[in-house]
């Protein structure tokens, strides 16, 4: 009985991490004072683009590394466009989403179709739930152990960079002066902070990171590529949501995702769920999978209509956000 | 020390952007075909089968520029709607979300009012689509003018429930049901009645739908609309700065709701068009127009001729694919997606350029 | 006396407007110089060159006698010159330390990390500031937040500290506190530039008073061996004659009447207050007194814009107190403002010179068009009339030259043939052949019998052009004088606070002895 419960607690983590990626990777996007809307195509471009180069080289690392780059290219250029250029971020960012899925499905596609095939994995190294991470002793703890405490690396790197965020934005000065200049870009660039920098490396490295839960997706998904399923299938979107419900805050992303998650989770396992346990869960199926589909969108317009309402002071979203900052403005 | 330094230029002169666009347009498309090259495809013959859009040497010719015209119909009012509202620097994203409303409603329409003739059931597809559509429009600016909640993320959630609302209704048997077909065992989405069919003019095969007359009519509509008349003129005022038009004594927040009720109303019109002359509805019934559009819109720098023009390439680029597809199996209607997001890119570059130029400190001082 | 500061033939243009012309200055290392200077004399142009925020188009900066090249913020504070703006600039969410903490340096990479809340508070203990470091921005009051970003740039070791208007915003105690810490700064070798338009405060705190005028250096002079009255002529100059016309009309009854009228600003503070004036057909009223006295809050009221927090305001005998600027507009008052940036309000920029010529009455046409047609007629006419230099009536206001816009906006002003007519700056930035079309075209307004205030800067034009002249300061009124029996130092006096003249000698200021208020209105 107890193992519906384990496997709910697992799938929750397993399959949701990714969301945590793109969540990070955006507030600190956002937290420079740009919205990228791109979060979509640039997780596809990071999974297919890391996904071949692992699956070429038999490194896992490898993949890693390349898939933050191509997807921080990605952020290099919706960075040049909209703060060089002062394009309009929204339209910059739609783009990207369009053009980094247009990407996937045509790169996908043309490997398909040639001669060698789409390429795929070899050995274990990237199956991310048969390679767990032993952790001595709190991995052995019944039931919990097993959900919580062994995943793949990856699981880990995802929960690590959402501390370690949390960390460089509360504590660091490098983090204060970049929400600084997403609240007050002027403020910032009178105490000489070089704004364009900042809002550079930040896009950047968020955008490379919203790239590695990409390639999570795809090596979670055992990385075969189905031409009319994208492996991101909507993660980024919600990512986006989930940067509202958690008030910009990496901590609270932690949180979103696990419940996000168990939503997400509910919807797959409802019926496992109802058939272990028909008095107490069975009304479970007569709720369409839809809903726990749509609920992270109703649950985010929900948060976002009543955060409007009550005082601004509070929320976390960064007062300059959307606006191009040109100096001579002021 | 910044050495260089960028001016605003103060003349943008009309042929010179024009320039530069075109500029932009062939550096994507070079950059196509450099992708096409790499997997082995003569790029010449590849675009010259997707500019003809599979019309040379085709007995069915008829059959592209319907299919041609399906893509551009919603895909020209969708734009012309949002451009009503960018107009106005109000970030209506939400076209799929208030596309997927207009289809649902006409859908209710078309599956209940089997008995009524042909141009009646059509026509009330048309207005429950416009008027559903428009509430939700409504309701998204009321909450903006009322609480400045942000309406870029508003209508991006509201995309993706309705995405979920209309899988919903194409996934669930039940008796209620009446948008499945009865008969299959799996749940699809049923077929019309005849009588919720878009009708149109025969030329010889070849059949002109109203709904594409009227996309063409509509777009001289919202050209006049924005350019001459009273409520045009306070959308323009109100875009370029709220604050003059207080002081003007125009009531800025009445003009919101305005103007998105018929943004959103439009895009509700282009969904009826879509599914009568479909014949059907689904949960990608949108094509994409609610993103298409925008970047259409912005290509067109909101200009109405410019939208139309557009929507005609666009739809030119995304048709020409799929009728390319067939000679060219590895490339699929992808490469239309990708075309457009590389032209996006450059375009926007080439707006930088024909706006901005680049002059040294010294020069600066000087001038 | 060894220099802080030596400016050599500073020059600066913005466009065809000299904002500063060949200025020498000199800061005395511990001292306390007074910046002096009407609105628009190039003060703040002058000190935003220190702070790195615009760069010289000519001349040198000396810092401790070695010449130097500020280009950045960075620059500037690396001389160690810090600049407290008149526009704080703090970010609102943060904590008074965390904003002291972005522009530290060399202390390491974490916000609480070695002894920055220890140095923080030494120096805030060391200059007698009591400030509590952990409240936000967001909830401070203004002297608080002016509190911290004096302490912001002593924190980063600045020894030349400038202070823009510093005193604009805080109440009398604030004031005295706020002179306590400049001493104490002084005592401690720091060298300071305030700026200032109150003489009082000139007197009470400055070891040498610089004055300038129309962008021009005047002089420095010992406080010690000044008086307020010699500050004042320094600073508005003798009086030059100008030759503008001023047709004398016959005085109408009162057309729009003003009794205790009180305005707040957007930050809640008061900045009209209570202040009775009238004006009566074919006559002109200036509106005199320092930049920020609540000139803006008074035409915006006048226009509807603002919402008054008590007071009368009665046109042709009826109330127009809570009606909405349309409605006030169709009663014949017509407002134009022009601010500092000169296209924030009253203008759509980018849309051409025909369309803001309907700004106001688009909607009188019939049908739901537009009237292009005579829109377009009337934009030529206005082109015309006041020599509007432009390509054609289809230029967006947006590329035209700023003389070019103001007179696109009088001209859309007077073209609805108002009754009162509200113009605050019309003439800010023009050459003097644009200013004088501009006076034209008021006069012109006048002899129809138009009712006009006029809110303007320069002392000289408003003695010539007006009939009348109201001065405010701090939102009061000072009195109001008869252009004719008065002299430009009075009312220099006057605008700095110096003297109040209303109800003196008899008169009740502000009041039409003719007035449309009943005597219970009046009272109440």
């Amino acid at each position: 009985m107890l193992d519906v419960f384990t496997l709910f607690l697992f799938n929750i983590i397993v399959y949701n991490i990714p969301l945590l990626y793109g969540t990070t990777g955006e507030i600190m996007i956002e937290k420079s004072g740009s919205l990228n809307l791109g979060v979509e195509g640039t997780m596809a471009i990071g999974a297919v683009v890391g996904y071949l180069a692992g699956a070429k080289t038999d490194s896992l690392l490898v993949a890693c590394l390349v898939s933050f780059i191509a997807s921080g290219l990605v952020g290099a250029l919706f960075s040049f466009l909209t703060v060089t250029l002062q394009a309009n971020q929204n339209v910059t960012g739609l783009t990207i989403t369009t053009f980094g899925v247009a990407f996937y499905y045509f790169i996908g596609n043309a490997l398909s179709n040639s001669a060698g095939g789409w390429p795929k994995l070899n050995g274990t190294a990237f199956d991310m739930q048969s390679q767990p991470i032993h952790i001595p002793f709190i991995s052995d703890i019944p039931f919990v152990g097993k959900a919580l405490f062994s995943h793949g690396i990856l699981v880990y790197v995802g929960i690590l960079i959402a501390v370690l965020m949390w960390f460089y934005f509360n504590k660091t000065v490098p983090g204060l002066k970049l929400r600084a200049i997403g609240e007050n870009p002027a403020a910032a660039d009178s105490l000489g902070v070089n704004v364009t920098l900042y809002k550079y490396t930040h896009i950047i490295i968020g955008s490379g990171i919203m790239g590695l839960g990409g390639l999570y997706m795809g090596l979670n998904l055992g990385g075969a590529f189905e031409g009319s399923n994208c492996w991101i299938n909507g993660y980024g979107w919600i990512s986006i949501a989930l940067v509202i419900f958690a008030n910009w805050s990496p901590a609270k992303a932690l949180l979103g995702t696990l419940i996000f998650g168990f939503f997400n989770t509910l919807r797959v396992q409802n019926a496992a769920l109802a058939y272990a346990f028909p008095d107490a869960l069975g009304w479970l199926t007569k709720i369409p999978s839809h809903f726990f589909s749509a609920l992270p969108f109703i649950i985010t317009l929900i948060v976002l209509i009543i955060s409007s309402l009550t005082s601004k002071g509070r929320s976390g979203e960064p007062q300059a956000i959307g606006r191009n900052y040109y100096r001579e403005d002021r | 020390m910044r050495k260089y330094h960028l001016v605003r230029r103060a003349d943008a002169q009309f042929k010179r952007t024009l320039i530069y666009y075109a500029i932009g347009i062939l550096v994507s498309l070079t950059i196509g075909a450099v992708i096409l090259a790499a997997l082995g495809i003569n790029p010449f013959e590849y675009y010259g089968r997707m500019f003809s859009i599979g019309l040379i040497g085709n007995r069915y010719g008829y059959k592209s520029i319907e299919g041609l015209l399906k893509i551009f119909v919603p895909l020209l009012i969708t734009s012309l709607a949002l451009s009503l509202s960018f107009k106005m620097r109000f970030w209506n994203i939400g076209g799929e979300g208030e596309f997927l409303i207009g289809a649902i409603a006409a859908s209710i329409v078309a599956f209940n009012c089997s008995g009524l003739p042909n141009f009646v059931t059509v026509l009330l597809m048309c207005l429950a689509a416009m008027i559903s559509s428009g509430i939700i429009g409504i309701a998204v600016a009321a909450l903006k003018v009322k609480f400045n909640t942000n309406e870029t993320l508003m209508t991006l959630m509201l995309n993706y429930i309705m995405l979920y609302v209309i899988r919903y209704l194409g996934e669930t048997k039940a008796e209620w049901n009446f948008f499945l077909e009865e008969e299959s065992e799996r749940p699809i989405f049923g077929t019309f009645p005849e009588t919720a069919f878009m009708g149109g003019i025969p030329i010889g095969p070849f059949k002109l739908l109203w709904s594409v007359i009227f996309a063409v009519l509509l777009t001289v509509i919202v050209y006049v609309y924005l350019k001459y008349t009273k409520q045009g003129y306070e959308i323009s005022v109100v875009g370029d700065s709220s604050a003059t038009a207080k002081y003007a004594g125009m009531s800025v927040g009445k003009i919101v709701l305005r103007t998105m009720f018929i943004s959103s109303a439009l895009i509700g019109l282009a969904a009826a068009f879509t599914v009568s002359a479909a014949g059907t509805i689904s949960d990608t019934i949108t094509n994409d127009v609610g993103w298409t559009g925008i970047i259409v819109a912005w290509l067109s720098k909101l200009s109405i001729p410019a939208v139309f023009v557009t929507a005609v390439l666009i739809s030119i680029l995304q048709y020409g694919c799929q009728a390319a597809a067939t000679q060219y199996p590895a490339i699929d209607i992808n490469y239309a997606d990708l075309l457009q997001g590389l032209i996006l890119f450059s375009v926007l570059v080439a707006d930088f350029a024909a706006n901005f130029r680049i002059v040294r400190k010294e020069d600066a001082k000087n001038a | 006396m060894e220099f802080a500061i030596e400016l050599k033939g500073i020059s600066k243009s913005f466009g065809p407007v000299a904002a500063n012309k060949n200025i020498n200055l000199s800061l005395a290392k511990g001292e306390i110089l007074a910046l002096l200077g009407e609105n628009g004399s190039g003060k703040t142009t002058l000190m935003n060159m220190l702070s790195g925020i615009y760069m010289p188009d000519s001349g040198s900066i000396f810092i401790d006698g070695k010449k130097v090249e500020i280009n950045s913020p960075e620059d500037s504070s690396k001389l160690g010159i810090g600049m407290v703006h008149q526009h704080f600039k703090l970010v609102e969410k943060f904590t008074a330390l965390e904003n002291i903490r972005i522009g530290i340096r060399n202390e390491g990479r974490l916000v609480h990390g070695a002894d920055v809340r220890k140095k923080i508070e030494d120096t805030a203990a060391k200059f007698g500031f009591e400030i509590d470091l952990d409240k936000k921005v967001a909830n401070m009051a203004v002297s608080e937040k002016q509190t911290l970003e004096i302490l912001k740039v002593l924190c980063y070791g600045a020894k030349i500290i400038i202070l823009d208007e510093p005193t604009a915003v805080l109440t009398v105690q604030e004031i005295d506190r706020l002179f306590a810490v400049l001493r104490k700064m002084r005592e401690d070798g720091h060298s300071i530039i305030i700026i200032t338009h109150k003489l009082n405060e000139v007197m009470a705190i400055s070891d040498r008073v610089a004055i300038l005028r129309h962008g021009e250096y005047i002089s420095t002079v010992v406080t010690k061996e000044t008086d307020e009255k010699t500050l004042t002529e320094l600073m508005v100059g003798r009086k030059i004659s100008l030759n503008i016309d001023r047709p004398i009309m016959e005085k109408t009854h009162p057309l729009l009447e003003i009794r205790d009228l009180t305005v707040k600003n957007d930050e809640g503070a008061v900045a009209i207050d209570h202040i009775n004036f009238y004006i009566r057909g074919g006559e002109m009223l200036g509106v005199a007194g320092i930049a920020g006295s609540g000139q803006k809050e008074l035409c915006e009221a006048i226009a509807g814009l603002r919402k008054i927090e008590e007071g009368q305001m009665i046109h042709e005998g009826e109330s127009i107190v809570g009606m909405s600027p349309k409605k006030i507009l169709e009663h014949g008052i017509s407002m134009s403002f022009i601010p500092e940036d000169r296209l924030g309000m009253g203008l759509a920029p980018s849309l051409s010179i025909t369309d803001n010529m309907i700004l106001k009455n688009y909607n009188e046409a019939k049908g739901i068009f537009v009237d292009r047609k005579s829109a377009r007629a009337e934009a030529q006419k206005v082109i015309d009339r006041l020599e509007v230099i432009t390509p054609s009536t289809e230029t967006p206001v947006r590329r035209l030259s700023g003389g070019n816009v103001q007179k696109v906006l009088l001209g859309r002003e007077i073209k609805s043939g108002p009754n009162v007519l509200v113009t605050a700056y019309p003439v800010r930035g023009l050459d003097i052949n644009s200013s004088y079309t501009i006076y034209n075209i008021l006069n012109e307004e006048k002899k129809k019998g138009v009712g006009i205030l006029f809110v303007g800067e320069d002392l000289d034009v408003m003695l010539e052009l007006c009939d009348k002249i109201m001065v405010i300061c701090h939102g009061r009124l000072q009195g109001v004088v008869n252009s004719d029996h008065t002299t430009k130092e009075e009312i220099g006096l006057m605008m700095t606070g110096t003297i109040n003249i209303v109800n003196k000698e008899g008169k009740t200021d502000g009041i039409a002895k003719d007035s449309a208020f009943t005597d219970e209105e009046g009272k109440a």
